[in-house]
Protein backbone atom coordinates (compact mmCIF):
# COMPACT_ATOMS: atom_id res chain seq x y z
CA UNK A 1 0.00 0.00 0.00
CA UNK A 2 1.40 3.35 -0.95
CA UNK A 3 0.66 6.40 1.13
CA UNK A 4 0.03 9.76 -0.48
CA UNK A 5 1.87 12.30 1.63
CA UNK A 6 0.76 15.90 1.30
CA UNK A 7 3.45 18.58 1.26
CA UNK A 8 2.19 22.00 2.37
CA UNK A 9 3.40 25.38 1.21
CA UNK A 10 6.87 26.32 2.39
CA UNK A 11 7.52 22.77 3.51
CA UNK A 12 9.20 19.59 2.33
CA UNK A 13 8.75 15.89 3.00
CA UNK A 14 10.95 12.91 2.33
CA UNK A 15 9.78 9.33 1.80
CA UNK A 16 10.61 6.01 0.17
CA UNK A 17 8.92 3.55 -2.17
CA UNK A 18 6.00 2.88 -2.55
CA UNK A 19 4.90 6.24 -1.18
CA UNK A 20 3.78 9.18 -3.26
CA UNK A 21 4.54 12.79 -2.36
CA UNK A 22 2.10 15.42 -3.56
CA UNK A 23 1.58 19.16 -3.40
CA UNK A 24 -1.51 21.00 -4.65
CA UNK A 25 -2.11 24.32 -6.36
CA UNK A 26 1.34 25.50 -7.39
CA UNK A 27 1.08 28.95 -8.98
CA UNK A 28 4.27 30.98 -8.95
CA UNK A 29 5.63 28.47 -6.40
CA UNK A 30 7.84 25.61 -7.57
CA UNK A 31 7.70 21.96 -6.54
CA UNK A 32 11.15 20.37 -6.65
CA UNK A 33 11.79 16.62 -6.26
CA UNK A 34 14.95 14.71 -5.48
CA UNK A 35 15.12 10.98 -6.25
CA UNK A 36 17.60 8.17 -5.80
CA UNK A 37 16.44 5.69 -8.49
CA UNK A 38 18.31 2.74 -6.98
CA UNK A 39 17.17 3.01 -3.38
CA UNK A 40 13.88 4.65 -4.42
CA UNK A 41 13.97 7.33 -1.77
CA UNK A 42 13.53 11.03 -2.27
CA UNK A 43 11.82 14.23 -1.29
CA UNK A 44 9.52 16.98 -2.50
CA UNK A 45 9.77 20.66 -1.51
CA UNK A 46 7.18 23.39 -2.12
CA UNK A 47 9.32 26.47 -2.73
CA UNK A 48 7.68 29.89 -2.49
CA UNK A 49 10.46 32.40 -3.09
CA UNK A 50 13.95 32.42 -4.62
CA UNK A 51 16.34 33.58 -1.95
CA UNK A 52 16.36 34.10 1.78
CA UNK A 53 19.01 36.81 1.34
CA UNK A 54 20.46 35.96 4.69
CA UNK A 55 17.20 36.74 6.50
CA UNK A 56 17.49 34.94 9.77
CA UNK A 57 14.63 33.82 11.96
CA UNK A 58 12.53 33.33 8.85
CA UNK A 59 11.18 29.95 7.79
CA UNK A 60 14.02 28.45 5.68
CA UNK A 61 11.60 26.09 3.94
CA UNK A 62 10.16 29.04 1.98
CA UNK A 63 13.27 29.67 -0.09
CA UNK A 64 15.01 27.78 -2.90
CA UNK A 65 18.47 28.58 -1.60
CA UNK A 66 17.81 27.17 1.88
CA UNK A 67 15.06 24.52 1.58
CA UNK A 68 16.66 22.28 -1.06
CA UNK A 69 19.88 21.82 0.90
CA UNK A 70 17.90 20.93 4.03
CA UNK A 71 15.83 18.41 2.09
CA UNK A 72 19.00 16.96 0.55
CA UNK A 73 20.38 16.32 4.03
CA UNK A 74 17.28 14.34 4.92
CA UNK A 75 17.31 12.33 1.67
CA UNK A 76 20.92 11.39 2.35
CA UNK A 77 19.99 10.39 5.90
CA UNK A 78 17.41 8.00 4.41
CA UNK A 79 20.27 6.31 2.58
CA UNK A 80 20.11 8.19 -0.71
CA UNK A 81 23.48 8.49 -2.41
CA UNK A 82 24.41 11.96 -3.54
CA UNK A 83 25.98 10.87 -6.82
CA UNK A 84 22.81 9.00 -7.84
CA UNK A 85 20.31 11.75 -7.11
CA UNK A 86 18.21 13.22 -9.91
CA UNK A 87 15.96 16.28 -9.70
CA UNK A 88 12.72 17.37 -11.38
CA UNK A 89 10.66 20.49 -10.94
CA UNK A 90 7.28 21.95 -11.89
CA UNK A 91 5.44 25.21 -11.30
CA UNK A 92 6.73 28.76 -11.58
CA UNK A 93 3.76 30.17 -13.50
CA UNK A 94 2.72 33.77 -14.04
CA UNK A 95 -0.95 33.54 -13.06
CA UNK A 96 -2.15 37.10 -13.68
CA UNK A 97 -1.43 39.68 -16.31
CA UNK A 98 -2.48 43.30 -16.17
CA UNK A 99 -2.92 44.87 -19.60
CA UNK A 100 -0.18 47.34 -20.42
CA UNK A 101 1.70 46.55 -17.23
CA UNK A 102 4.42 43.96 -17.60
CA UNK A 103 5.14 42.34 -14.24
CA UNK A 104 8.26 43.76 -12.68
CA UNK A 105 9.37 40.66 -10.87
CA UNK A 106 7.99 37.59 -12.67
CA UNK A 107 8.36 35.71 -9.44
CA UNK A 108 7.47 32.34 -11.06
CA UNK A 109 10.40 32.56 -13.48
CA UNK A 110 12.70 33.68 -10.73
CA UNK A 111 11.66 30.77 -8.52
CA UNK A 112 12.37 28.27 -11.30
CA UNK A 113 15.74 29.89 -12.02
CA UNK A 114 16.67 29.89 -8.33
CA UNK A 115 15.80 26.20 -7.98
CA UNK A 116 17.86 25.30 -11.07
CA UNK A 117 20.76 27.37 -9.79
CA UNK A 118 20.65 25.79 -6.34
CA UNK A 119 20.55 22.26 -7.82
CA UNK A 120 23.57 23.11 -9.93
CA UNK A 121 25.30 24.44 -6.86
CA UNK A 122 24.56 21.18 -5.02
CA UNK A 123 25.70 19.13 -8.01
CA UNK A 124 22.34 17.41 -8.62
CA UNK A 125 21.30 17.10 -12.28
CA UNK A 126 17.92 18.59 -13.18
CA UNK A 127 16.72 15.91 -15.59
CA UNK A 128 13.38 17.41 -16.59
CA UNK A 129 11.02 20.22 -15.71
CA UNK A 130 7.61 21.68 -16.52
CA UNK A 131 7.59 25.36 -15.60
CA UNK A 132 6.19 28.69 -16.75
CA UNK A 133 2.90 29.37 -18.49
CA UNK A 134 -0.08 30.96 -16.80
CA UNK A 135 -1.77 28.02 -15.14
CA UNK A 136 -1.69 26.23 -11.80
CA UNK A 137 -0.30 22.74 -11.24
CA UNK A 138 -0.87 19.92 -8.78
CA UNK A 139 1.94 17.38 -8.72
CA UNK A 140 2.36 13.78 -7.55
CA UNK A 141 5.84 12.33 -7.23
CA UNK A 142 6.07 8.54 -7.23
CA UNK A 143 9.10 7.33 -5.27
CA UNK A 144 8.87 3.88 -6.85
CA UNK A 145 9.28 5.09 -10.44
CA UNK A 146 10.60 8.61 -10.04
CA UNK A 147 7.74 9.81 -12.23
CA UNK A 148 6.30 13.24 -11.64
CA UNK A 149 2.64 13.58 -12.62
CA UNK A 150 1.63 17.17 -13.38
CA UNK A 151 -2.11 17.90 -13.36
CA UNK A 152 -3.67 21.18 -14.49
CA UNK A 153 -7.27 22.35 -14.82
CA UNK A 154 -7.29 23.47 -18.43
CA UNK A 155 -3.92 22.39 -19.82
CA UNK A 156 -4.17 18.63 -19.44
CA UNK A 157 -2.05 16.23 -17.47
CA UNK A 158 1.39 14.86 -18.16
CA UNK A 159 4.08 12.70 -16.66
CA UNK A 160 7.63 13.95 -16.74
CA UNK B 1 2.24 45.06 13.69
CA UNK B 2 0.08 44.58 16.77
CA UNK B 3 -3.60 45.34 16.33
CA UNK B 4 -5.68 46.53 19.25
CA UNK B 5 -9.28 45.54 19.78
CA UNK B 6 -10.44 49.05 18.80
CA UNK B 7 -8.41 48.94 15.61
CA UNK B 8 -9.82 45.52 14.84
CA UNK B 9 -13.35 46.86 15.29
CA UNK B 10 -12.59 49.74 12.94
CA UNK B 11 -11.18 47.40 10.30
CA UNK B 12 -14.27 45.25 10.59
CA UNK B 13 -16.38 48.37 10.15
CA UNK B 14 -14.35 49.34 7.07
CA UNK B 15 -15.08 45.87 5.74
CA UNK B 16 -18.72 46.20 6.59
CA UNK B 17 -19.24 49.53 4.84
CA UNK B 18 -17.04 48.73 1.85
CA UNK B 19 -18.30 45.22 1.26
CA UNK B 20 -21.87 46.42 1.77
CA UNK B 21 -21.42 48.87 -1.08
CA UNK B 22 -19.79 46.18 -3.23
CA UNK B 23 -22.63 43.72 -2.55
CA UNK B 24 -25.22 46.38 -3.38
CA UNK B 25 -23.40 47.11 -6.66
CA UNK B 26 -23.47 43.41 -7.55
CA UNK B 27 -27.12 43.19 -6.63
CA UNK B 28 -27.97 46.12 -8.91
CA UNK B 29 -25.88 44.69 -11.72
CA UNK B 30 -27.40 41.21 -11.57
CA UNK B 31 -30.89 42.24 -10.48
CA UNK B 32 -30.70 39.66 -7.72
CA UNK B 33 -30.66 39.68 -3.98
CA UNK B 34 -27.08 39.59 -2.72
CA UNK B 35 -26.24 39.16 0.92
CA UNK B 36 -22.99 39.19 2.82
CA UNK B 37 -21.52 37.92 6.05
CA UNK B 38 -20.20 40.10 8.83
CA UNK B 39 -16.59 40.73 7.71
CA UNK B 40 -13.80 38.97 9.54
CA UNK B 41 -10.37 40.48 10.07
CA UNK B 42 -7.73 37.76 9.95
CA UNK B 43 -4.07 37.94 10.87
CA UNK B 44 -2.83 34.51 9.89
CA UNK B 45 0.03 32.67 8.25
CA UNK B 46 -0.06 32.11 4.53
CA UNK B 47 -0.85 28.42 5.07
CA UNK B 48 -3.82 29.27 7.26
CA UNK B 49 -5.02 31.79 4.70
CA UNK B 50 -5.22 29.12 2.04
CA UNK B 51 -7.50 27.15 4.36
CA UNK B 52 -9.86 30.12 4.48
CA UNK B 53 -10.03 30.30 0.68
CA UNK B 54 -10.87 26.63 0.18
CA UNK B 55 -9.20 23.56 -1.30
CA UNK B 56 -5.90 24.47 -2.97
CA UNK B 57 -6.73 22.88 -6.31
CA UNK B 58 -10.42 23.81 -6.44
CA UNK B 59 -11.18 25.68 -9.66
CA UNK B 60 -12.20 29.24 -8.95
CA UNK B 61 -12.67 32.39 -10.99
CA UNK B 62 -10.55 35.03 -9.33
CA UNK B 63 -10.77 38.71 -10.12
CA UNK B 64 -7.79 40.63 -8.86
CA UNK B 65 -7.73 44.42 -8.63
CA UNK B 66 -4.83 46.44 -7.31
CA UNK B 67 -5.76 49.33 -5.07
CA UNK B 68 -3.75 52.39 -6.00
CA UNK B 69 -3.46 55.71 -4.22
CA UNK B 70 -2.10 56.79 -0.87
CA UNK B 71 -2.90 53.53 0.88
CA UNK B 72 -2.29 50.83 -1.74
CA UNK B 73 -3.47 47.26 -1.35
CA UNK B 74 -5.08 44.37 -3.14
CA UNK B 75 -8.74 43.50 -3.60
CA UNK B 76 -9.62 39.98 -4.69
CA UNK B 77 -12.88 38.17 -5.45
CA UNK B 78 -12.97 34.41 -5.33
CA UNK B 79 -15.92 32.78 -7.07
CA UNK B 80 -16.11 28.98 -7.33
CA UNK B 81 -16.53 28.26 -11.05
CA UNK B 82 -20.17 27.15 -10.58
CA UNK B 83 -21.01 30.53 -8.99
CA UNK B 84 -19.03 32.48 -11.58
CA UNK B 85 -21.06 30.73 -14.28
CA UNK B 86 -24.31 31.78 -12.57
CA UNK B 87 -23.07 35.38 -12.30
CA UNK B 88 -22.35 35.41 -16.04
CA UNK B 89 -25.71 33.83 -16.86
CA UNK B 90 -27.45 36.49 -14.78
CA UNK B 91 -25.49 39.25 -16.51
CA UNK B 92 -26.18 37.94 -20.00
CA UNK B 93 -29.71 36.86 -19.08
CA UNK B 94 -28.92 33.56 -20.70
CA UNK B 95 -29.33 29.93 -19.62
CA UNK B 96 -26.33 28.83 -21.66
CA UNK B 97 -23.35 27.48 -19.73
CA UNK B 98 -20.56 30.01 -20.25
CA UNK B 99 -17.00 28.98 -21.09
CA UNK B 100 -15.09 30.66 -18.28
CA UNK B 101 -11.73 29.44 -19.53
CA UNK B 102 -11.72 30.65 -23.12
CA UNK B 103 -14.64 32.95 -23.98
CA UNK B 104 -13.29 36.49 -23.98
CA UNK B 105 -16.71 38.07 -23.71
CA UNK B 106 -17.43 36.00 -20.59
CA UNK B 107 -14.08 36.92 -19.14
CA UNK B 108 -14.47 40.63 -19.75
CA UNK B 109 -17.94 40.47 -18.15
CA UNK B 110 -16.42 38.94 -15.01
CA UNK B 111 -13.68 41.57 -14.96
CA UNK B 112 -16.34 44.23 -15.18
CA UNK B 113 -18.15 42.69 -12.20
CA UNK B 114 -14.90 42.92 -10.25
CA UNK B 115 -14.30 46.46 -11.41
CA UNK B 116 -17.72 47.67 -10.33
CA UNK B 117 -17.59 45.91 -6.97
CA UNK B 118 -14.09 47.09 -6.11
CA UNK B 119 -14.85 50.64 -7.22
CA UNK B 120 -17.87 50.68 -4.89
CA UNK B 121 -15.76 49.29 -2.07
CA UNK B 122 -13.07 51.93 -2.61
CA UNK B 123 -15.47 54.84 -2.88
CA UNK B 124 -16.89 53.86 0.49
CA UNK B 125 -13.42 53.40 1.97
CA UNK B 126 -12.18 56.73 0.59
CA UNK B 127 -15.19 58.57 1.97
CA UNK B 128 -14.80 56.90 5.33
CA UNK B 129 -11.06 57.54 5.64
CA UNK B 130 -10.57 60.66 3.53
CA UNK B 131 -7.76 58.88 1.67
CA UNK B 132 -8.13 58.87 -2.11
CA UNK B 133 -8.01 55.32 -3.49
CA UNK B 134 -8.68 53.99 -6.96
CA UNK B 135 -8.74 50.58 -8.66
CA UNK B 136 -6.35 49.28 -11.32
CA UNK B 137 -7.66 47.59 -14.44
CA UNK B 138 -8.90 44.19 -13.20
CA UNK B 139 -7.14 40.92 -14.01
CA UNK B 140 -9.00 37.61 -14.18
CA UNK B 141 -7.80 34.04 -13.96
CA UNK B 142 -9.81 30.82 -13.73
CA UNK B 143 -7.64 28.19 -12.14
CA UNK B 144 -6.67 26.44 -8.90
CA UNK B 145 -7.47 28.64 -5.90
CA UNK B 146 -4.11 27.98 -4.21
CA UNK B 147 -2.15 28.76 -7.36
CA UNK B 148 -3.94 32.09 -7.75
CA UNK B 149 -3.53 33.02 -4.11
CA UNK B 150 0.21 32.28 -4.08
CA UNK B 151 0.67 34.42 -7.20
CA UNK B 152 -1.15 37.34 -5.56
CA UNK B 153 0.66 37.14 -2.24
CA UNK B 154 4.15 36.49 -3.57
CA UNK B 155 4.01 39.02 -6.39
CA UNK B 156 6.48 41.41 -4.74
CA UNK B 157 8.93 38.64 -3.98
CA UNK B 158 8.47 38.84 -0.23
CA UNK B 159 6.14 37.28 2.29
CA UNK B 160 5.57 38.27 5.86
CA UNK B 161 5.03 35.59 8.49
CA UNK B 162 1.50 36.87 9.04
CA UNK B 163 -0.94 38.22 6.48
CA UNK B 164 -3.66 40.66 7.52
CA UNK B 165 -6.81 40.81 5.47
CA UNK B 166 -10.49 41.61 5.64
CA UNK B 167 -12.67 38.73 4.50
CA UNK B 168 -16.35 38.90 3.54
CA UNK B 169 -18.51 36.08 2.29
CA UNK B 170 -20.94 37.05 -0.44
CA UNK B 171 -23.99 34.99 -1.27
CA UNK B 172 -26.70 35.55 -3.83
CA UNK B 173 -30.01 34.01 -4.40
CA UNK B 174 -30.02 31.55 -6.00
CA UNK B 175 -26.76 29.64 -5.69
CA UNK B 176 -24.08 32.32 -5.85
CA UNK B 177 -21.23 32.06 -3.38
CA UNK B 178 -18.18 34.20 -3.36
CA UNK B 179 -15.54 35.67 -1.14
CA UNK B 180 -14.16 39.17 -1.14
CA UNK B 181 -10.75 39.85 0.33
CA UNK B 182 -9.04 43.15 0.94
CA UNK B 183 -5.33 43.10 1.74
CA UNK B 184 -3.87 46.44 2.83
CA UNK B 185 -0.32 46.88 1.57
CA UNK B 186 2.68 47.40 3.84
CA UNK B 187 2.20 50.73 5.60
CA UNK B 188 -1.36 51.18 4.33
CA UNK B 189 -2.97 49.78 7.43
CA UNK B 190 -1.18 52.34 9.52
CA UNK B 191 -2.22 55.11 7.17
CA UNK B 192 -5.86 54.03 7.11
CA UNK B 193 -6.06 53.70 10.88
CA UNK B 194 -4.20 57.00 11.28
CA UNK B 195 -6.67 58.77 9.00
CA UNK B 196 -9.44 57.48 11.23
CA UNK B 197 -7.72 58.93 14.29
CA UNK B 198 -6.46 55.64 15.72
Amino acid sequence: MSNVINVGMADYKTASTPDILMTAGLGSCVGVCLHDPLLKVGGLAHIMLPKANGKTGDNPFKYADTAIALMLGEVLALGGMRGRLRAKMAGGAQMFSFPGKPPILKIGDRNAEAVAEELKHLGIPLVTFDTGGSFGRTIHFDLKTGELRVRTISHGEKII
Amino acid sequence: MEISQTQLDVLREIGNIGSGHAATALSTLLQRRIGMSVPEVWTVSFEQMTGIIGQLDDPQAVIYVKVEGEAPGKAVFFFPVESAAIVVQALFQSEETPDLYADELVQSALKEVGNIMVSSFLIALSQFSGIPLHPSVPALAVDMAGALLDAILLEEGTLDEKVLFIDTQIFGIPRIEGQFIFLPGAGSLHKLLGALGL
